[in-house]
């Protein structure tokens, strides 16, 4: 009777076994417990590095085990919170996730993967006190060297949970490789705010960082001056 | 106490050295051997007897599990109707027990709901915004514990737990995993967690035993996503976009695995919680990981095989 229940799924399972040998050859691996899967980064990383290569400092700024809020400016469709998180994770060793993913199929699923958060502040709050690094982008800019205000609804969240935050400069270029992720040190409140507005000076003041780290990096200097021209967006 | 999470619950209460007296209810008789405690099988519309039972013991912690899950044991329909009848009989019954000092009920990360922007990994002050029908029938049951809590002043603790899997434990989820061909989306392949029920039933003893008065998620650590549970079974992995769905949720149904709506939303838009509150209040830390309870989960027999039945002299 066992031989009986067990015989049609043997059948199907030998049948599609076959079929699906490349598929089942492929390296199985969970993701952790916020949906990234470190197996798949790894994998795209070179496809990553095509369009990127990102130099990295300051990374001896960042805390080495606790949970951090990395801010970094945005040019429009520069994907800067992408490739500065994947940047990141390489050269400090730990998952470092960007907020911002959209919450639609097929590529909300997608970035959640390569470590997407949604912009909500529960959601950057619970991967704070999980002690995980999470890197947000202030508003987007049309200019490479302009830092945007920063939402200090997500600021909340390192205020709530204790967190410390860090401005992290980026600067890409659309027509080179050529890209830069420099994280700053802590930025400390100047006043102590029981309220509301604790978040809303600190963002400012991530903000204000931002901008004088972008001031030093000075423009693209590529020695072809229209191209430079171009990447200053 | 008849299904394998009240059973395994019941076994743990009894080694503790602060239960005295332990009296169950359930539908089925208790699949473990129970040294100490007293079984009721009982109907979820037997109300009068219930309460009758409930209120003679006079309990000084009530633990309620009595909850169906859809196409676990009952179809939806049923299932509805078994919660809400056993809800009704035994939190009232609570309501009526001068002794009682705490209530711990199941309840289930379906609660949350998974709407478009809602979080992904919801903490216990996330809003509940349930989104299927399991989630519906647990968000009844705590707000008819929460009420009764408040008008008793009884501690209620809610443990609010991933979809729970192990050997025995009839799990819509299980089922679906555990068949030769398994669909998946193939546009989000979203990751979830889950529990294995010895796990659940040390949460429950743990809750108990503290008097808890939250609710709390109990998660496995770490993730998987269905397309990565197929191919850890080894099994074939049928990739659906999304109107196919419904024909493979009526063929998953004829082969005897039904996909509720709650299985296919885990599917589509994931479910995992955050459980870190519970290692903090209760000291709860989870045996079993989720890739590891899916690794049992394929590594259990389907056909258990007993050999020829000798008689002995």
């Amino acid at each position: 009777m066992a031989e009986l229940i067990e015989f049609p799924k043997k059948v199907v399972g030998k049948a599609g076994l076959a079929l699906l040998e490349p598929v089942l050859h492929w390296p199985v691996h969970s993701v952790d417990d916020f949906g990234r899967d470190p197996h798949l980064i790894g994998m795209l990383s070179p496809l990553a590095k095509l369009r990127w290569d990102v130099s990295v400092g300051g990374t001896r700024h960042l805390p080495v085990r606790g949970g951090a809020l990395l801010v970094c400016n945005s040019r429009r469709w520069a994907l800067n919170a992408v490739y500065a998180a994947l940047a990141l994770s390489e050269a400090t060793g730990r998952p470092v996730r960007f907020v911002g993913r959209p919450d639609v199929a097929p590529i909300g699923p997608f970035m959640r993967r390569i470590g997407g958060l949604l912009a909500r502040p529960d959601e950057v709050l619970g991967a704070l006190r999980n002690h995980e690094l999470v890197l947000m982008s202030s508003e987007g800019t049309n200019h490479a060297r302009h830092a945007g205000p920063v939402d200090h609804h997500l600021i909340s969240a390192a205020v709530v949970s204790g967190s410390p935050v860090f401005p992290v400069a980026t600067m890409s270029s659309a027509v080179s490789r050529a890209a830069r992720a420099e994280v700053g040190p802590q930025v400390r409140p100047r006043r102590k705010r029981k309220g509301p507005l604790a978040e809303v000076e600190l963002a400012e003041q991530v903000q204000h960082h931002l901008q004088r780290m972008l001031d030093g990096f000075g423009g693209m200097q590529t020695g072809v001056a229209p191209i430079d021209w171009l990447a200053e967006g | 106490m008849g299904g394998e999470l009240g059973s395994l619950i019941a076994a743990q209460l009894e080694a503790e050295p602060w239960v005295g007296a332990l009296v169950g209810i359930d539908v089925d008789p208790p699949r473990r051997r129970l040294r100490k405690a007293e079984f009721h099988l009982l109907q979820p519309s037997q109300r009068d007897r219930i309460v009758d039972v409930v209120t003679s013991f006079n309990p000084h912690v009530l633990i309620n599990v009595s909850v169906w899950e859809p196409d676990a044991r009952a179809s939806l329909t049923h299932a509805r109707q078994f919660t809400a009848d056993a809800t009704k009989a035994i939190v009232g019954a609570a309501a009526e027990c001068p002794a009682l000092e705490s209530m711990v009920l199941r309840s289930g990360l379906e609660i949350y709901g998974r709407e478009r922007n809602a979080a992904t990994r919801p903490t216990e002050n996330a809003p509940l915004h349930p989104t299927t029908e399991y989630g519906k029938m647990l968000a009844n049951i705590e707000q008819s514990a929460r009420e009764v809590g408040r008008r008793v002043g009884i501690a209620v603790g809610k443990l609010r737990l991933a979809p729970v899997l192990g050997k025995h434990v009839p799990s819509p989820l299980g089922r679906v995993l555990r068949q030769p061909v398994v669909p998946f989306s193939m546009m989000a392949d979203a990751p979830f967690a889950v529990i294995e029920d010895g796990d659940a039933a040390r949460a429950f003893v743990a809750a108990a035993a503290q008097r808890l008065d939250e609710p709390l998620n109990i998660v496995a650590p770490g993730a998987i996503t269905a397309l990565q549970a197929v191919l850890r079974g080894r099994r074939v992995p049928l990739p659906l976009v999304g109107p196919e769905w419904a024909l493979a949720r009526r063929l998953s149904h004829l082969f005897g695995a039904p996909i509720p709506d709650h299985v296919v939303e885990l599917m589509h838009r994931g479910r995992l919680g955050d459980g870190s509150r519970a290692r903090e209040t209760l000291g709860f830390e989870p045996r079993l990981s989720t890739p590891e309870v899916i690794d049992h989960l394929y590594a259990w027999e389907s056909v258990v095989r007993i050999g020829s039945i000798r008689e002995v002299a």
